[in-house]
């Protein structure tokens, strides 16, 4: 079992450089679905990534974080605009027909999914939005890391669940995604196959990244532990030239991170998701001496004293 | 966000019954700012905090839609479901009225490839398609489509994730909530005396079981939606 995991660990470290390779072998799998299925995941990080992005920029709810419910405000309406006529119920007037209806949708939104157009617009207009991969060509092409991040796997495991006929075996695979300049995230993932498991912990890491607050030296700002489970993680930085030295999931998280000098202990239980995650943690405990400055409202010196 | 005339008043809203809160025994302690009484085992919420809170809502969705955001309105309880239909009509929103489909925007992929079903089965109907293959099919198809038209009808116009979410009943409609919020998109809940007012962005304090107050909250809402658009219109 141990030599299945650490031969499997050995071929999935390629697993990025020789995913080109090892694309070719879906090439022998019947289903198209399940590449389909891979594509999907490739597009729905940048979907999610973009839908999450920017929701409420203009939009300013910030009223209603400060509201005071106790306060006995008292209702003062502004007055009303002259000749104000209240408008009628939408329940109340003629009901509209389906035509009038269905051109003012399309007015605003153009005719998307419904199926007919009133006004005369291409009604397949939607069709270019999905993304069909229509055979192995342009997959080859998927498999290359967009958006600056790479990827590390931590480690892929065999799990099982046992059923009336058997025992059914799929991957469990732990990857760290990061850009070396700060911006590290853990996925986990699990499929039939240890490439797709792959795929899927990364689609899930880069939907959980964060910020790790980096000094001048490449190394954190103080000490701080954090924990997860039952892992518990001590972070300590350390002097220019020291390297990361830290058991095996810190260190990965670290050096993804783009952290160049530090201490980590892994105190606590061994298990390398919750020890990810509880570097995570403390990673996120951490604050910059610029932030504590202006929190305190004192100057920097202050704290070094 | 400048402050508009929106035509709250409190009569109407008591008229309406939109003070009536639930039953004491199931309130949510955390809605004690906005209950003013208790009388014959129900809460009775404050309807000056109600009308704040409806007109800053309003100004919000005035300001939203007057700079083009797409709306949508979540209200599955059987007693509203027409009146939601009606109103999203109304104000040219998307809308659901029946089940909320769990994963309806955090699956979004998945959401769109059933919508873009449900296109090709409406141009097949239209153009006659649907008739001309054995009665079995045709009748398979059939019933796909009435099933995609009650669950999907309401935002078959949608080609994004919306950018406000209206929704009526926070407990009856928990799972859209936690969608929005994981999202990240605001959300305009009404709430009741057995909901959690720090879950929505902006929490509006009012009877969800009575239809006529319902009607009126939506409607003020509408009105403003309708507003807003009026004015994107004339400056685009």
């Amino acid at each position: 079992m141990a030599s299945l995991t650490s031969s499997l660990s050995s071929l999935s470290l390629h697993s990025h450089t020789s995913s080109a390779a090892s694309s070719s072998r879906f090439s022998l799998l019947p289903a198209s679905k399940f590449t389909f299925s891979l594509a999907a995941a490739r597009s729905r990080t940048l979907t999610l990534a973009v839908a999450k992005a920017n929701p409420s920029d203009d939009i300013d709810t910030s009223f209603f974080d400060n509201v005071n419910p106790e306060e006995e405000v008292p209702f003062n309406p502004p007055e009303p605009p002259e000749g104000f006529v209240a408008p009628p119920s939408f329940d109340e007037g003629p009901m509209e027909t389906e035509d009038e209806i269905a051109a003012a949708y399309e007015e605003l939104y153009g005719p998307a999914y419904s199926g007919v157009s009133v006004l005369g617009n291409d009604i397949y207009v939607m069709d270019s939005k999905i993304k069909r991969d229509t055979g192995f060509g342009s997959k080859a092409k998927k498999e290359k890391v967009k958006d600056g991040f790479e990827e590390r796997v931590v480690q892929v495991r065999r799990v099982t669940k046992v059923v009336k006929g058997g025992k059914q075996l799929r991957f469990r695979a732990v990857v760290v995604v990061g850009d070396k300049k700060g911006q590290v995230g853990v996925g986990v993932g699990k499929a039939k196959e240890v490439i797709a498991a792959v795929q899927k912990s990364a689609v899930n890491a880069r939907r959980n990244i964060i910020t790790v607050p980096l000094t001048k030296y490449l190394t954190f700002p103080h000490r701080a532990d954090g924990d997860y489970g039952a892992a518990k993680v001590m972070l300590r930085p350390a002097s220019p030239g020291t390297g990361v030295i830290a058991g095996g999931a810190v260190r990965i998280v670290l050096e993804m991170a783009g952290v160049e000098n530090a201490l980590g202990k892994q105190l606590g239980s061994n298990n390398a998701l919750n020890n990810a995650r509880a570097t995570v943690t403390a990673v996120l405990k951490m604050k910059q001496f610029r932030e504590v400055a202006e929190e305190r409202g004192i100057p920097m010196e202050e704290l070094w004293k | 966000m400048t402050k508009r005339y929106w035509n709250i008043t409190l009569e109407e809203m008591m008229e309406a019954g939109v003070h009536f809160g639930h039953g004491t025994r199931k309130w949510n302690p955390k809605m004690a700012p906005y209950i003013s009484t208790k009388r014959k085992g129900i809460h009775i919420l404050n309807l000056t905090r109600t009308a704040r809170f409806l007109s800053e809502a309003c100004d919000l969705v005035f300001d939203a839609a007057s700079k083009g955001k797409q709306f949508l309105i979540v209200g599955t309880k059987n007693k509203a479901a027409d009146l939601i239909a009606r109103a999203a009509t109304r104000a040219r929103c998307h809308y659901v009225n029946k089940k909320w489909l769990g994963g309806m925007l955090t699956n979004w992929y998945t959401t769109e490839t059933r919508l873009h079903k449900f296109r090709s089965l409406r141009t097949e109907q239209k153009t006659g398609r649907i008739n001309s293959l054995p009665k079995k099919d045709t009748a398979i198809l059939k019933r796909q489509l009435s099933h995609l038209e009650t669950y999907l009808g309401g935002i078959k116009y949608m080609t994004g994730l919306p950018d406000i979410v209206i929704i009526v009943d926070q407990q009856e409609e928990y799972t859209a909530l936690r969608e929005c919020i994981t999202l990240g998109i605001p959300t305009i809940c009404l709430i009741d005396t057995n909901c959690d007012p720090d879950l929505a962005d902006i929490s509006i304090p009012a009877n969800d079981d009575a239809i006529a107050s319902i009607r009126l909250i939506l409607n003020k809402l509408v009105f403003a939606i309708c507003e807003g658009r009026s004015s994107y219109i004339r400056n685009s």
